[in-house]
């Protein structure tokens, strides 16, 4: 349930991956938190259907988010981003870290509606403990799932703005570009092959600074299905 | 006629005589009188140079003191040396002979030539003097063009124009010319006129961001630094752009540089990256900002105006508290609303006056709906301006003027609340394209309360008619700037200009017999001439700005000030494996090395990594995602 809260709303055949079940068990939990009141479920677009914490289910959880659906315009998006999540969380050396995802959704409740409404929020953060027995014990690292391409000119701004940013998201104004080391000591980006290219383009026009961010293909099963059409 | 040419002849024959009689004093003071001629200089820099010679003088008979041990001999130490000198010349040692004499030589050649260019230029300026008729004119010209291409050599010396001075003045460039003020290299204004109000007027292109960038970043600087010092409140600079655009968001990001290089730590750009909450007002000023908000007229409309400020009112002050967002505020326009909150007993008056105005409730909501949505959700965030050591408000003046006006007011009416409340800061409100929003925002009503807000208005506009909306609020305006006036170019300077006042001038008539001899009889006479000359500052070129302040005008070419993109900070060291002693130094020392300067055994890297520096978190990625294809 923390799960599917923290990412707005999971699918069933992630929902059964997270849970380490078969689809037919990940249904039958899912009707279970519907039947308690915690949960809702429905088929919001292609694929799977969706489930998605009620206000009950967040409260339950102890989480201050405002219960809503999955927006029907990010959700392919949201599909990215919790295939991303789950790739990580897969890898062994992402265990033996003790890596923290901290998603978008606390990101932005954090900020509240404070200055700096406008700015850019990661689609995740990854936090590694000091102590934690990898070389990159300690750093915080930004996540970006794209899917469309944008232009160039606006990718490299949101690069610039992740790898210049000092404070964390929702402390005062003053602390988010004050100086002292990067919040961000380098930023995934997970791409669609269709939005590489452009990524690619923006991080080499960072010039040195490029050389903090990771370029990868988005995982499997990252995609939404195709919608079926309708046959006469 | 002829005695008197005769007395003429003898006359330039003895001055002639005495020139070369003191040719070394001569020479020195033909060359200082060039270099003033050549650089613009006033006179006073030549006198100044003289006594800074005045040691090398004393050095020298106290030397001649102490050789002779006569009085008599240090008396006549110069004569002496000036005998040396010719009879070394005499024999061909020129070099000797310009030492003997040159610690006398050179401090009176200073100042006799600083006594020649002083004659020269007020035998020129009172019409004296000079072989043409216009001579005067092409001397003034000619003096100006000097004394700019000094002050833009001045300005173009790196270093040369710090941001502040000691003592809080704030730089704007390099002296042209002083009239009425004391002129010295480097234009400075104290920080006290900083926190009083301005002026300032200048046509597009005229370098009038540039002086304005200048201005703010030193209001930043020496704030921070009084502050720090502890002589002072914390500054907020709030700038209000009213023009809009791409133009405003490019100057936005270079006042963000700017400001960031003189100290601020935060500067938040308005409404595109950051959101003020209008419902953060105190009831009372938030009905009227509220009503204010909505243009109304006068007459019949007056009525309507009325009704209006009733319906708001009752919203505002309903039972359980003003409204928090837009949205509140939008469904309180209801009758139905209304009267379920002031329903609860005691508030009859108020249904009483709900009932006569429920008929007009909503047309009234339709008409904030519709300026809400024009005016975005900028003015519907938590954020205030305690937040940020600087705002930059861009309010589209010249795309939407209704909206730029009522944001404008909106956001003047919250800063001035901010400063009531809060007041623990040193505010600067620079307004500019201010035309854009001069009809609805009573700026000389802040004027008027705003040192006991500790809050100091600039407004700036491309022309006096821009200034504000009639005569009388113009002169309003530019009478109550006693921080001065900045004067750029404009085709129409005379309302401004003549604000500096006039002092008296010597004015000469004389009789030209035939060019180049002109008879001795004429007449002098004082009359009153404008301190600030309109066709100089019609004349000026970019980046030249006049300075008005108590009857004096300071011409200053403005320095620009440059700053880098924003600077991509140095990625924190890599982290070796903790829990070793080895591993708590090897982190110490990669913290305290450059990026560039760690070795590679500090840094885990693969053998084709291709960018060192960072740990590699390849293989992670590899499990996570797949591995990459080879290139």
């Amino acid at each position: 349930m923390l799960f599917a809260a923290e990412m707005y709303g999971v699918q069933l055949d992630h929902l059964a991956a997270v849970l380490g079940v078969g689809e037919a068990r990940a249904r039958a939990i899912a009707a279970k938190w519907r039947a308690r009141g915690h949960a809702e479920t429905a088929r919001l677009g292609p694929g799977a259907p969706w489930t998605w914490l009620t206000r009950a289910g967040l409260t339950a959880c102890g989480l201050p988010y405002a219960a809503a659906p999955p927006a029907l315009g990010r959700l392919a998006h949201i599909r990215a981003v919790v295939a991303v999540r789950l790739a990580l969380e897969s890898a062994p050396s992402y265990a033996a870290g003790g890596g923290y995802w901290r998603s978008e959704r606390r990101l932005r409740t954090r900020l509240g509606g404070r200055i700096g409404l406008r700015e850019h929020i990661p689609d995740g953060e990854v936090h590694w403990p000091d102590d934690a027995p990898v070389p990159w014990a300690g750093e915080c690292w930004a996540i970006e799932a794209e899917l469309t391409p944008k232009t160039a000119g606006r990718t490299t701004a949101i690069m610039r703005e992740l790898l210049t940013r000092t404070g964390d998201y929702g402390a005062p104004a003053a602390e988010a570009r004050a100086p002292g080391p990067p919040r961000h000591v380098r930023v995934i980006y997970l791409c669609t092959p269709a939005a590489r290219p452009t990524v690619a383009r923006a991080r080499k026009a960072l010039g040195e600074a490029g050389t903090r961010i990771e370029i990868r293909h988005l995982p499997p099963g990252a995609a939404m299905p195709a919608p079926v059409k309708a046959t006469r | 006629m002829i005695r008197r040419a005769a007395l003429r002849v003898l006359r330039i024959a003895v001055a002639a005589a005495l020139v070369v009689a003191a040719a070394p004093v001569s020479l020195v003071a033909a060359v200082g009188t060039g270099l003033a001629w050549f650089g613009g200089w006033p006179p006073a820099r030549l006198y100044r140079a003289a006594l800074c010679c005045l040691p090398m003088l004393a050095v020298w008979l106290a030397a001649t003191a102490v050789a002779t041990r006569s009085a008599a001999q240090v008396a006549a130490a110069p004569y002496l040396a000036w005998l040396a000198t010719w009879h070394r010349a005499a024999a061909g040692d020129w070099a000797g002979a310009a030492a003997v004499i040159a610690p006398a030589a050179i401090p009176a050649g200073l100042a006799v030539g600083g006594l020649a260019w002083a004659y020269r230029i007020r035998s020129l300026r009172t019409g004296s003097g000079g072989l043409g008729p216009d001579s005067a004119v092409a001397f003034d010209r000619r003096q100006w063009r000097h004394q700019a291409r000094s002050a833009r050599a001045r300005i173009a010396a790196p270093g040369a124009v710090p941001l502040t001075v000691r003592g809080g003045g704030v730089v704007v460039g390099a002296v042209i010319r002083a009239v009425g003020h004391p002129h010295r290299q480097i234009a400075s204004i104290p920080y006290a006129r900083m926190r009083s109000h301005q002026v300032v007027v200048g046509s597009t292109g005229t370098g009038k961001t540039t002086l304005l960038l200048r201005l703010w970043a030193g209001f930043m600087a020496t704030a921070l630094r009084r502050h720090a010092d502890g002589q002072g409140r914390a500054p907020l600079l709030v700038v209000l752009d009213c023009k809009g655009g791409a133009d405003a968001r490019k100057i936005a990001d270079r006042a963000r540089r700017v400001l960031r290089l003189a100290g601020a730590r935060s500067t938040a750009i308005w409404p595109d990256e950051a959101a003020l909450s209008l419902w953060a007002l105190p009831p009372g000023q938030l009905t009227t900002t509220l009503v204010d908000l909505i243009e109304h007229g006068t007459g019949g409309a007056a009525y309507y105006a009325d009704v209006l400020e009733a319906v708001v009112e009752l919203a505002v002050a309903a039972p359980g508290g003003p409204p928090a967002s837009t949205a509140d505020f939008l469904a309180r326009l209801d009758p139905g609303w209304l009267a379920t909150a002031y329903s609860s007993g005691g508030h009859d008056a108020e249904l009483g006056l709900l009932r006569s105005a429920a008929r007009q409730a909503g047309d009234i909501a339709l008409r904030y709906r519709t300026l809400f949505r024009r005016l975005g959700d900028g003015l519907d965030g938590r954020g205030g301006f305690g937040d940020a050591d600087a705002w930059y408000c861009i309010l589209e003046g010249t795309a939407e003027v209704g909206v730029a006006e009522a944001q404008a007011r909106a956001l003047v009416d919250l800063l001035a609340s901010f400063a009531v409340r809060e007041g623990g800061r040193e505010i600067l409100l620079a307004v500019d394209e201010f035309s854009a929003v001069s009809r609805r925002l009573p700026v000389w009503a802040l004027y008027e309360r705003a040192r006991s807000l500790r809050l100091a208005v600039q407004v700036s506009a491309q022309s006096w008619a821009g200034l504000a909306a009639d005569e009388n609020e113009r002169y309003r305006i530019a009478s109550s700037a006693d921080g001065g006036i900045w004067l750029l170019r404009t085709p129409h300077p005379e309302p401004v200009a003549a604000l500096a006042g006039r002092s008296p001038s010597t004015d000469t008539t004389r009789r030209l017999v035939g060019i180049p001899v002109w008879s001795h009889r004429g007449s002098s006479r004082l009359r009153p001439a404008p301190v600030a000359d309109p066709e100089l500052i019609r004349g000026l070129d970019v980046g030249q700005a006049a300075y008005l302040y108590r009857g004096g005008v300071t011409y200053v070419q403005v320095k620009r000030l440059v700053a880098a993109p924003a600077a991509l900070p140095a990625p924190v060291s890599p982290r070796p494996a903790a829990g070793t002693a080895a591993a708590a130094a090897a982190r110490t020392a990669a913290a305290a090395a450059p990026l560039a300067a760690r070795t590679a055994a500090e840094v885990p890297s693969g053998p084709d990594r291709p960018w060192p520096g960072l740990p590699d978190v390849s293989a992670l990625l590899d499990e996570a995602f797949g591995a990459e294809p080879a290139p």
